[in-house]
């Protein structure tokens, strides 16, 4: 059988038609990501969509949809008008506003408002803060505990407030929410369970943080984890890849790290169900790729890290 | 027999993969920069919008490892490219590299500047670049397909995106170029008023993945010896530079598709180049031996 120009041409041009278009018809054919986030698969909130999982190239509304909420919400809270922009946008907004150094607010910032609006769970990364204003709806309209909504008040950016981020909750809601963190973490819990590990803390560490602490320290390392287990993320201070104390899990921290840590590969399976991730990949990804709660996983690596 | 020259005549059936080009490079175009407009919160009407990485079968290539191993795909890259990748692949089995020679725009662009470059030098065009360094440099593009395969991997992100000339070529309004996109753009632009396709032959990580498909394709380029006058239209036709000439069957990793040597073009001979079903044949296909040229040649048959 010989083949021609026209032969090639014809079949080149009909694989495309024939198969872009049956890639249609049967729902393949994606060319950007769906605005539907991942469901928890497991625990008091197995069939929720998962706030870890808001990506940067969600609209306003397309969130707003996502979680059930009014977007004029998520517009108020972020300073924003229009409902069909992307939220990766907070980024280029915030660029030039005076934040304390290391705080960013971004798509983190979006999944935490969303997390603290909702009460459903999401760990924050280290350098995620809120604008006061996402704090005044949260006060208003949030379904989380106001503990850790006044502790996201705790570091939250105040504009015109000369780059620094307002302390605007009171100081015992602060002292309250961080009574178990070693100087300037944060980790708090929605659960009322949680929130009694919480305050079962050692004192020294408590009286550390019930003076003032510096906002722009806290913002710089510290994670705002929302969680909804009775075992809460030990006390410390939370990083993130770069920046992060050795031995904290972080959204960043990957399989190998942890591993290096002195993790065996049959503790993380222990964990996370009898399965693992390829060693370079994100832990944080892969359990939101498998439909699990990381705040929990990361709870229970962290527990079995500070064990050792 | 008067011999007509490479370039010349048999212009109708070349035209087929000249309009399959054009009206690719189109589509790619317009449903670029209708999804650049998007991202900038612009929405014309008609103008299909999709990001570039989203109609680039590539992305689903460097995407497989991530999507089996952890269930999602490298950021910027959707289902659609998963799609054309499939799309290329079957291509590739039964016809080698035919996204290559017919549908890739960057290939189509090259081409348009290989044009001008001929204006320049005649026949002198695609033939300055010393043999040595070109034998070694046509492995360059496994050594990058490496490289972006192993950052792509580790990193999650498409890292080729900042040294990609053709992402930068239909994002250069964008915004979205890192300046070593436009150093290759140039780069590539300026050589290819000396060399045919140079970014093809020497960087293109997808090409090194298509062109594997050249060992063992159905369907291949035939030189039908006993015919054959050794005029070498063929060789001066080739984009690539591949001695069909010296070759039964073109095996070459390198080769296009493009259909160039063949009787429905370059070849002045009815029935002596031609794309055939080639079961079985990955060396001889009239029972000779290889020559020794084709020995030396970069995959057996240059
Ligand atoms: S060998 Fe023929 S088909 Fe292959 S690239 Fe050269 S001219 Fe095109």
């Amino acid at each position: 059988m010989k083949v021609t120009y026209k032969t090639i041409g014809i079949l080149v041009v009909a694989s495309f038609v024939v198969g872009i278009g049956a890639a249609e018809l049967s729902g393949l054919w994606k060319t950007e990501s769906t605005k539907e986030p991942v469901t928890i698969k497991e625990g008091e909130f197995a069939g929720m969509p998962n706030p870890s999982d808001i990506r940067g190239s969600y609209t306003w509304s397309d969130v707003a949809k996502a979680f059930g909420f009014d977007v004029n919400l998520a517009l108020k809270a972020f300073g924003a008008s229009d409902p069909l922009v992307k939220v990766n946008t907070l980024e280029s907004i915030y660029e030039g506003a005076s934040l304390p150094e290391g705080a960013e607010i971004g798509t983190d910032s979006v999944r935490l408002f969303v997390s603290l609006l909702t009460g459903l769970p999401h760990t924050s990364e280290e350098s995620t803060i809120l604008p006061f204003s996402a704090i005044e709806v949260l006060r208003a309209e949030g379904k989380a505990s106001s503990d850790l909504i006044e502790e996201a008040a705790g570091r939250a950016y105040k504009p015109g407030a000369a780059g620094e981020a307002a302390t605007a909750a009171p100081a015992a809601s602060v002292a309250d929410s961080a009574a178990d963190a070693r100087p300037a973490a944060v980790v708090s819990s929605i659960a009322p369970a949680a929130a009694k590990t919480t305050a079962t803390a050692e004192p020294a560490a408590a009286q550390a943080v019930t003076t003032p602490v510096p906002s722009s320290s806290v913002a710089q390392a510290s994670t705002t984890t929302t969680v909804h287990t009775p075992s809460p993320t030990k006390t410390g201070v939370e990083g993130t890849g770069e920046g992060a104390a050795p031995g904290t899990i972080t959204g960043k921290t990957t399989f190998k790290e942890i591993k290096a840590w002195g993790l065996s590969e049959e503790q993380i399976k222990s964990v996370t169900g009898g399965e693992i991730g390829n060693d370079i990949a994100a832990i944080r990804d892969w359990v939101v790729s498998k439909g699990l709660s990381f705040s929990e996983i990361k709870a229970k690596l962290q527990e079995m890290l500070d064990a050792r | 027999m008067k011999v007509k020259t490479a370039r010349l005549g048999k212009k109708g059936s070349r035209k087929a993969r000249r309009i399959v080009q054009i009206v690719f490079f189109i589509i790619v175009a317009v449903t670029a920069t209708g999804g650049a407009l998007k991202e900038k919160g612009i929405t014309i009407p008609i103008i299909p919008e999709a990001s570039l990485h989203s109609i680039c079968p590539f992305g689903g290539v460097v995407s497989i490892w991530q999507f089996l191993n952890v269930g999602t795909m490298v950021k910027k890259v959707h289902e659609s490219s998963f799609v054309l990748a499939g799309i290329a692949l079957v291509l590739a089995l039964l016809f080698g590299p035919v996204i290559c020679g017919w549908v890739c725009p960057f290939g189509t662009f090259q081409e348009w500047l290989a044009a001008l470059g001929r204006k320049i030098f005649r026949k002198k065009y695609n033939t300055f670049m010393p043999a040595k360094l070109d034998k070694v440099l046509r492995y360059l593009r496994y050594l990058v397909l490496a490289w972006v395969s192993y950052m792509t991997v580790v990193t999650g992100k498409l890292v080729f995106q900042d040294y990609d000339p053709y992402f930068t070529l239909f994002n250069l309004w964008t915004g979205e170029v890192a300046i070593t996109g436009y150093i290759a753009l140039a780069l590539v632009i300026v050589l290819s008023l000396f060399v045919e396709r140079p970014f093809c032959k020497y960087a293109c990580p997808y090409g090194a993945v298509l062109g594997v498909f050249n060992l063992f394709r159905i369907f291949g380029i035939k030189r039908n010896a006993p015919t054959c006058i050794s005029c070498k239209a063929c060789d001066k036709a080739c984009p690539m530079n591949i001695k069909v000439s010296a070759s039964k069957v073109v095996r070459n990793h390198q080769c296009i598709s493009c259909l160039e040597c063949t009787s429905e073009a370059a070849c002045p001979v009815p029935a002596t180049v031609e794309m055939l079903a080639l079961p079985g044949q990955v060396k001889d296909t009239f029972g000779q031996k290889s020559t020794k040229s084709d020995s030396k040649a970069i995959g057996g048959d240059k």
